[in-house]
C-alpha cells in the first residue's frame, strides 16, 4: 500500500528516507554495471504489476509482487523497489515524493528479509520446496509490508490507529493471493526460463551460482 | 439461413485516414475465403472489426444472425470465432503446450480432464503427439503456429479468421496448416500474402485495396477442396 | 491511463521554460515543506503558489482531474476512517457512529496538503519528459547506476505496457473472464511471467544493439542544460517564498 503525501509525521519521513539510503546502497554494492538492464526490466514488471488488477472476492486488488522481487533479487531489490516507485509517481503521480523513502522501505524491507530467511529453501531444488518456498516469500512479504504500513501510521500520531488496524485486515487476503500468484509466477519461470531465477544474472549475491 | 459473418456499410478509420467504406462482406456456412491485397489496406482491420476488438465508424456488423455492438454480444461471437493472430508470440503465454491449448476450454466452462482429452485430440490432429509437455516458448516458428492454431480448434469454433497463417513458417508446416484446414469442418477466412497457400485452401477471393472489398472472379483453383 | 507528460511535456508555457534541474529541486523542497507544515496561514500560502504554478502551466483539464481522482484514492479510505475515530468534539451523528471536529480537521488538512504537492508536481515535474528529468537527475549527482536504473526501467516500461495490452487480448480472444479462482489466478501468473520472459531476451538485443553502437555503460549527456537568467529569478523568488513558508509556520503569533 502506497501511503499518500501530507500524512506521516517529519521523524517518521526521514526514518524512511534514511534506512532506505542505507538499503539502496547495500543493493548498489551487490549490482554490477551489466545486470543493470535485468534489474531494470524487475523493476518495470514491479511497475506494471500495479496496474494490473485481479479479482478477490466482490473487489479488485493490484498485484504488488514485492515477493517476487525478494526472491529474485535479493538486496537489489532496494533500488528495483526504489526506481519502480519512483517512476510511478513521476508519470502518474502515483504513491507520492515525499514518502518514496518510506515506501520504498515499507516494500523493500519485508521482501529482502524473506528473502533471506527462505534463501536455503529457494535453493534446496525440489520443486515442491521451491513453490513453497516462494509462496511464503509472497504471503509474508506482503504481511511484513502491511505490518510496516501500520506502524508507519501509527508512529506518525495514535489518531492513525484505527486506520493502521483496518490496513492490517485488509492486507490478510491479499496476502493469500500474493503467495499463491507469486508461487505460480516462479514456477513459470522456472519452467520456462530457469536462467532469470538465478541470483548472479540479475545481481543478488552469488551464494555459489555459477558466475556470468 | 443467415450467414454466419454479415458485415454491412462498413466504416473504419484514424483521425487523418480512412481504412476502408461502406464495406459489405458475407460469410456462410462452409465458406472458405481468401483475402489478399496490399500492406496497409486494412485486412487485419478488418478481422478485428468482426471479433469486436475495433468498433466501425458506421455500418452493422451482424454474426450468427445477431447485431453485435456491446462487448457483451461479442462474449459469444469469441466463444464461436477463432483469431489467428498473425504473431505466434501474441497468442501464446502459457508455459507448456497442454497449459496454452487448455486455456480456451478451460474458459468455456470444460473441466481439467475434459480440457486434457480435448488436448490429446487437438495435439493429434496437428500431428503434435508428444509434444502436450514441452515449453512453448522455446518450440520453433512452425511448431509455435501450430500450437497457436490448437488453441483455436480446441474451442471447436465454427469460423475460423486467420491473419497471414504462413507468415514466417517453413514449406513443411505450411503444408500441414493447409491439410488441417481442408479437413477440418469449420468455415474460414484466411488473409494472406501466399498466393500457393491460398490456391489449397480456398474456394472463393476477395480483394481490399483503396478502402474497396470486391470479389475477384475468375478464382477457381484447381487445388480447391470440394 | 497514459503519463500525462505525455501531452504535457510537450506544450509550453513560463513554467516549461524553466530548467528541470531547478524545478527537480524546488519541487522536492516545496514538498517537503507543505508535507510537514501545519499552520493555516502557511498552507493557504503554499496552496496558492501551486495552483498559481500550474495555471501558469496550461496542464489537460481532463488528465488533471484523472490525477486527482488516483492521487485521492487513500484520502478517500482516511476520511472513512479518520472522522469517526478521532476523539473530540462530536460534529454530526449517522446512527451508531459520530463524526468529531477534530477527526474532520485531520482528514482535511491532509486533504489539503496532499493536494497542493500535487498540483505543485505536476506543474514543475510533469512539464518535462522523464528522460529529461533523468538526465536532469545526472546532472544533480544522483548516483549513475540509479540514473541508469531509471532510464532502463522508463523504456521497459512503455514496452510492457504494449505487452500487456496484446496478451490481454489474447486471453479475452479466448474467452477469458477474469473471476475469483485459480484458474484466473494462473492465467494473471502466466501473463506477468511471459512479460519477463520474453523481455530478458528482447532487453539482451536492445542491450548488444546499443554495444554495437559504442554503448559502453554511461548515457551520454547530450542534453545540455544551461541556468539562464529567468531560473536565476525563479529560484530566488521560490528561496524567498519558502523562507516565507518557514517564516510563517515556526512564528507563533502569525496565522
Amino acid at each position: 500500500m502506497h501511503i499518500s503525501e501530507g500524512v506521516l509525521s517529519a521523524p517518521v519521513l526521514l526514518a524512511g528516507a534514511g534506512l532506505t539510503v542505507a538499503g539502496i546502497a547495500a543493493g548498489l554494492k551487490r549490482m554490477e554495471t551489466e545486470n543493470v538492464p535485468r534489474v531494470a526490466l524487475l523493476a518495470a514488471a514491479f511497475f506494471i504489476a500495479s496496474l494490473i488488477h485481479v479479482p478477490v472476492g466482490p473487489a479488485n486488488a493490484h498485484l504488488v509482487l514485492n515477493g517476487l522481487m525478494g526472491f529474485v533479487l535479493g538486496w537489489v531489490a532496494f533500488p528495483a523497489i526504489f526506481v519502480g516507485l519512483g517512476l510511478q509517481a513521476l508519470l502518474f503521480q502515483y504513491g507520492g515524493l515525499t514518502t518514496l523513502g518510506v515506501n520504498t522501505w515499507n516494500m523493500a524491507f519485508p521482501a529482502v528479509l524473506c528473502s533471506l530467511l527462505l534463501s536455503p529453501w529457494i535453493r534446496k531444488g525440489s520443486p515442491r520446496v521451491f513453490l513453497a518456498a516462494a509462496f511464503l516469500c509472497g504471503a509474508l512479504s506482503v504481511a511484513l509490508s502491511g505490518i510496516c504500513v501500520a506502524a508507519c501510521l501509527v508512529w506518525s500520531g495514535e489518531n492513525f490507529l484505527p486506520v493502521a488496524k483496518v490496513v492490517l485486515w485488509v492486507h490478510l487476503p491479499i496476502m493469500g493471493v500474493e503467495g499463491v500468484l507469486t508461487a505460480m509466477i516462479c514456477g513459470f519461470l522456472r519452467q520456462v526460463k530457469p536462467e532469470l531465477l538465478q541470483r548472479s544474472v540479475t545481481g543478488g549475491e552469488g551464494e555459489g551460482d555459477a558466475g556470468t | 439461413m443467415a450467414p454466419l459473418i454479415e458485415l454491412s456499410g462498413i466504416t473504419f478509420g484514424y483521425p487523418g485516414k480512412r481504412v476502408f467504406r461502406d464495406v459489405h462482406f458475407a460469410l456462410e456456412a462452409g465458406d472458405r475465403v481468401g483475402l489478399i491485397g496490399p500492406n496497409g489496406s486494412g485486412k487485419t482491420t478488418l478481422l478485428k472489426i468482426i471479433m469486436g476488438l475495433l468498433r466501425p465508424g458506421a455500418g452493422q456488423v451482424r454474426i450468427f444472425g445477431k447485431p453485435r455492438g456491446s462487448e457483451k454480444d461479442f462474449r459469444e461471437v469469441r466463444r464461436r470465432i477463432g483469431l489467428l493472430f498473425q504473431d505466434a508470440d501474441d497468442q501464446l503465454f502459457c508455459p507448456t503446450v497442454r497449459d496454452d491449448i487448455a486455456f480456451g476450454p478451460l474458459n468455456l466452462g470444460k473441466t481439467h480432464a475434459e480440457a486434457n482429452g480435448i488436448v490429446e485430440r487437438v495435439c493429434a490432429l496437428l500431428g503434435l503427439e508428444g509434444f502436450e509437455g514441452r515449453v512453448t516458448y522455446r518450440l520453433s516458428g512452425g511448431e509455435k503456429k501450430l500450437v497457436c492454431l490448437g488453441t483455436l480448434l480446441a474451442m471447436e469454433p465454427d469460423v475460423l479468421l486467420l491473419d497471414e497463417p504462413t507468415a514466417s513458417v517453413d514449406v513443411e508446416t505450411t503444408a500441414r496448416i493447409a491439410g488441417i484446414l481442408n479437413r477440418s469442418s469449420c468455415s474460414y477466412l484466411i488473409v494472406s500474402h501466399d498466393r500457393r497457400f491460398l490456391v489449397k485452401t480456398t474456394r472463393t477471393m476477395f480483394h481490399l485495396k483503396d478502402g474497396v472489398l470486391a470479389p475477384v472472379t475468375g478464382w477457381s483453383p484447381p487445388e480447391a477442396p470440394a | 491511463m497514459n503519463p500525462i507528460s505525455e501531452t504535457f511535456a510537450g506544450r509550453t508555457s513560463p513554467v516549461h521554460r524553466l530548467d528541470p534541474r531547478v524545478k527537480i529541486v524546488a519541487g522536492t523542497v516545496f514538498s517537503f515543506l507543505v508535507a510537514l507544515s501545519d499552520r493555516p496561514g502557511a498552507l493557504m500560502l503554499s496552496a496558492a503558489a501551486a495552483v498559481g504554478l500550474l495555471l501558469a502551466a496550461r496542464p489537460p483539464l481532463r488528465e488533471v482531474l484523472k490525477r486527482i481522482a488516483v492521487v485521492n484514492g487513500f484520502i478517500v479510505f482516511l476520511w472513512l476512517v479518520l472522522p469517526w475515530t478521532v476523539p473530540g468534539r462530536s460534529l454530526a451523528t449517522a446512527g451508531p457512529l459520530h463524526a468529531t471536529v477534530e477527526g474532520v480537521r485531520l482528514a482535511a488538512l491532509i486533504t489539503w496538503k496532499c493536494n497542493t504537492i500535487l498540483a505543485a508536481f505536476l506543474a514543475l515535474l510533469a512539464t518535462e519528459s522523464p528522460f529529461t528529468l533523468f538526465h536532469a537527475l545526472a546532472h544533480l549527482r544522483v548516483p549513475e547506476k540509479i540514473v541508469q536504473l531509471f532510464f532502463f526501467c522508463g523504456r521497459y516500461v512503455e514496452l510492457f505496457m504494449n505487452e500487456v495490452r496484446r496478451l490481454r487480448t489474447a486471453m479475452k480472444m479466448r474467452g477469458f473472464r477474469p473471476r475469483t479462482d485459480l484458474h484466473t489466478y494462473r492465467s494473471y501468473a502466466y501473463l506477468v511471467g511471459m512479460l519477463l520472459v520474453r523481455s530478458v531476451d528482447r532487453s539482451e538485443r536492445i542491450h548488444q544493439a546499443m554495444r554495437c553502437r559504442g554503448f559502453t555503460g554511461t548515457f551520454p549527456t547530450f542534453v545540455d542544460f544551461r541556468i539562464r537568467r529567468s531560473d536565476g529569478v525563479f529560484a530566488l523568488c521560490f528561496a524567498c517564498f519558502l523562507t516565507g513558508l518557514v517564516v510563517m509556520e515556526c512564528t507563533p503569533w502569525l496565522p
